[in-house]
């Protein structure tokens, strides 16, 4: 298969990533309160409990430090005036083809921790699925989005 | 017509009626806490609950308006937040004319008009004239014909009626349908809530004593079992009457444009689907109904043509016998491909297969079995979980001709999709650790289907099959042919497909 030339995200997605994962791993610390909480933490429990918050919390560092590094490093997408390609995952690793004359539309996302960092998410909607390019620079998104409108015009069918 | 005007007031019962359909899990749990309360009796809960529906009912029919004026349909609608629609006849769709069972009462119809957008919802006018929903239908439709702005051709002037074909349910396949029908599960669990709502109602009574006496068994076990079996022939009862009152009836009338779709005994639906619209056909072989030699057929089709939900699927046919499938399918859709070489998985993939459907049911059952020191016959559920993934990895198989796809796979039921290229909306490969080890990867394809998407989905196949799938979308999306040296090599297992014949 014919290997478009694929782009990296920009590396600040990576600090984007940091911030919000360790927000949101920090409910998995929920687990072990919930279990201290019904069961109590006397002798055999306080064990469970504390090799749980272990647990977690290793979990929460990798979040942090090794996994966004690792989406990063696996994410890659390629557009040109036939496809949209995407690739990404760290463990399972997915592969997505979409035909721009299929493209609904396009929008550009900036939440305000994206925003903070000059960057925006590019959405792409067909008429059955949604997809996202996560953590492009803001001029580029644009450009992107701009690009895609463009082709997606371009190659324009029915449904 | 060019004034606005308000449906007929049985709009203001069928709405309040519709309301309780919406909601009637929640309105029986709510008469069962209601009926615990002591100021207020149980008939105070149900006559107020219904005064309130058919207030909102009565306030909903006083607040919709509509007009049809040049081409045009203007709605409005909403107690409170006011809802303006405006549909042109250039953008419609479908209109639909049905009946429900307050409809019929009072001699009226229901009017539904369905648009092309992937997310807009239908409008439809609950209660009006039959006259009057015809004359809608008129000023909506018939200028766009004469415009013939759908086709380029031009040459053809269709008419209104023209039904080139009907083809109707028979009776014993009707019958073959009710008794496999899947919703018995459903039926199931419908059951089981509403038991376990009204259970402490019931065991307070005599109710039990009186079973108990009635029953012909001696022992607990004995009278659990017949209650348990009670329970089945009760929700086979359920779905055998609820499938027979869906699909008896059922009509497919196939017109020069569009396929009409009409079922029900006493709620007549009808579905109109225009060729244009249909984005896959789908196979479906029900576990009890593929020994028996039958298949249902399934169409997905874009924009919410399908049921209320808003998915597109529609059952196309209920019940055909295997053989007559590709007869059917060649005379109504004959632009399909059916009978084309599919590449099944290789062999090494037959090991995750069966891994995957056993792995989990082999550790419940030791589980069970060590702490309870259950029967050996327990380890039949391991047993049949293996020839079940084996049946898996025999039923899954990839193909594409020209301009099709065919993904074809089982979980119960075996299903077997047939996709034009050109209606895929997006394809992609994933690969797990283990999958990338071994060199195989799972290949999803997305087709519009109603309000979202619907996937299909074929795992574990050679990485280079899900590639070439992912070659050919990209290779119609430039609008070329396709490759010569993308037909596949032939030291493969190919099969025939759909080897119904």
């Amino acid at each position: 298969m014919k290997e478009p030339p694929f782009h990296k995200l920009t590396p600040r997605a990576i600090r984007v990533w940091q911030w919000s994962n360790s927000i949101r791993s920090l409910f998995f610390f929920i687990i072990p309160v919930v279990y201290a909480a019904i069961f109590g933490m006397d002798g055999f429990h306080k064990w469970i409990v504390v090799s749980l918050a272990v647990i977690v919390f290793i979990a929460w560092l990798l979040s942090i430090f090794l996994m966004p590094y690792l989406s990063w490093k696996n994410w890659r997408y390629a557009i040109d005036e036939n496809e949209i390609d995407l690739k990404r995952g760290v463990i399972f690793k997915t592969r997505t083809l979409i035909p721009l004359s299929r493209v609904q539309h396009v929008d550009t996302r900036q939440g305000p921790l994206l925003g903070s960092y000059d960057l925006a998410s590019v959405t792409i909607s067909t008429a059955a699925t949604t997809h996202e390019i996560p953590a492009l620079d803001e001029v580029l998104a644009d450009r992107v989005r701009q690009q895609i409108s463009t082709y997606a015009r371009l190659a324009e069918e029915d449904v | 017509m060019s004034d606005f005007k308000r449906q007929h007031p049985v709009a203001a019962l069928s709405r309040a009626f519709g309301l309780i359909r919406g909601n009637i899990v929640t309105i029986i749990v709510f008469l069962f806490v209601g009926a615990q309360s002591e100021s207020f009796s149980f008939l105070w809960w149900t006559l107020g609950g219904f005064a309130f529906l058919l207030i909102v009912g009565f306030a909903n029919w006083w607040r919709f308006l509509y007009k049809v004026e040049d081409g045009l349909i203007h709605i409005k609608s909403g107690i409170f937040v006011r809802k303006n629609l405006y549909l042109t006849k250039d953008r419609i769709q479908v209109i639909d004319i049905t009946a429900g069972i307050i409809q019929r009462i009072f001699g009226l119809v229901q009017l539904d008009i369905q648009t092309a957008g992937a997310s807009s919802r239908a409008a439809s006018i609950e209660a009006i004239t039959r006259d009057r929903a015809e004359a809608i239908n008129r000023l909506l439709r018939r200028k766009r014909e004469d415009s013939g702005e759908e086709d380029n051709d031009g040459a053809e002037f269709e008419i209104e009626d023209d039904i080139k074909q009907t083809i109707s349910l028979p009776n014993k396949e009707l019958l073959i349908a009710a008794s496999t029908s899947g919703s018995f599960g459903i039926a199931l669990s419908v059951i089981g809530t509403v038991f376990s709502q009204i259970e402490p109602l019931i065991s307070e009574s005599q109710f039990y004593d009186y079973l108990y006496s009635i029953l012909p068994s001696q022992t607990d076990t004995m009278f659990y079992i017949a209650l348990i079996a009670g329970f089945i022939v009760f929700a086979w009862l359920l779905s055998f009457f609820g499938t027979l009152f869906n699909y008896g009836n059922f009509s497919l009338e196939i017109k020069e444009k569009e396929i009409v779709i009409s079922r029900g005994i006493f709620e007549k639906k009808r579905s109109t689907v225009p060729f244009n619209r249909i984005q896959a056909i789908h196979i479906s072989e029900g576990i009890i109904r593929q020994p028996l030699g039958y298949a249902s057929i399934h169409l997905e089709s874009a924009a919410g043509y399908g049921d209320d939900r808003g998915t597109g699927s529609i059952l196309f046919f209920p019940l055909i016998k295997r053989k007559r499938i590709l007869s059917l399918l060649d005379e109504v859709l004959p632009d399909y491909q059916k009978e084309l070489a599919a590449l099944k998985p290789p062999n090494r993939s037959l090991r995750r297969y069966i891994f995957r459907s056993t792995f989990l049911v082999t550790a419940v059952t030791a589980g069970v079995w060590w702490w309870f020191d259950l029967n050996v016959l327990m380890w039949i559920f391991p047993i049949l979980a293996i020839i079940w993934g084996w049946l898996k990895y025999n039923d899954t198989a990839l193909g594409w001709g020209d301009d099709i796809l065919v993904l074809q796979s089982r979980n119960l039921s075996k299903s077997t999709a047939y996709i034009k290229k050109k209606r895929v909306q997006d394809a992609s490969i994933s690969q797990s650790p283990f999958q990338r080890y071994r060199n195989l990867c799972s290949v999803q394809v997305y087709v519009a289907s109603g309000d979202r998407g619907k996937s299909f989905n074929v795992r574990d196949v050679e990485l280079e099959d899900g590639l070439t799938v992912l070659e050919q979308i990209r290779i119609e999306g430039v609008n070329t042919t396709i490759d010569e040296s993308l037909e596949s090599e032939t030291e493969r297992q190919v099969i025939q497909l759909p080897g119904w014949a």
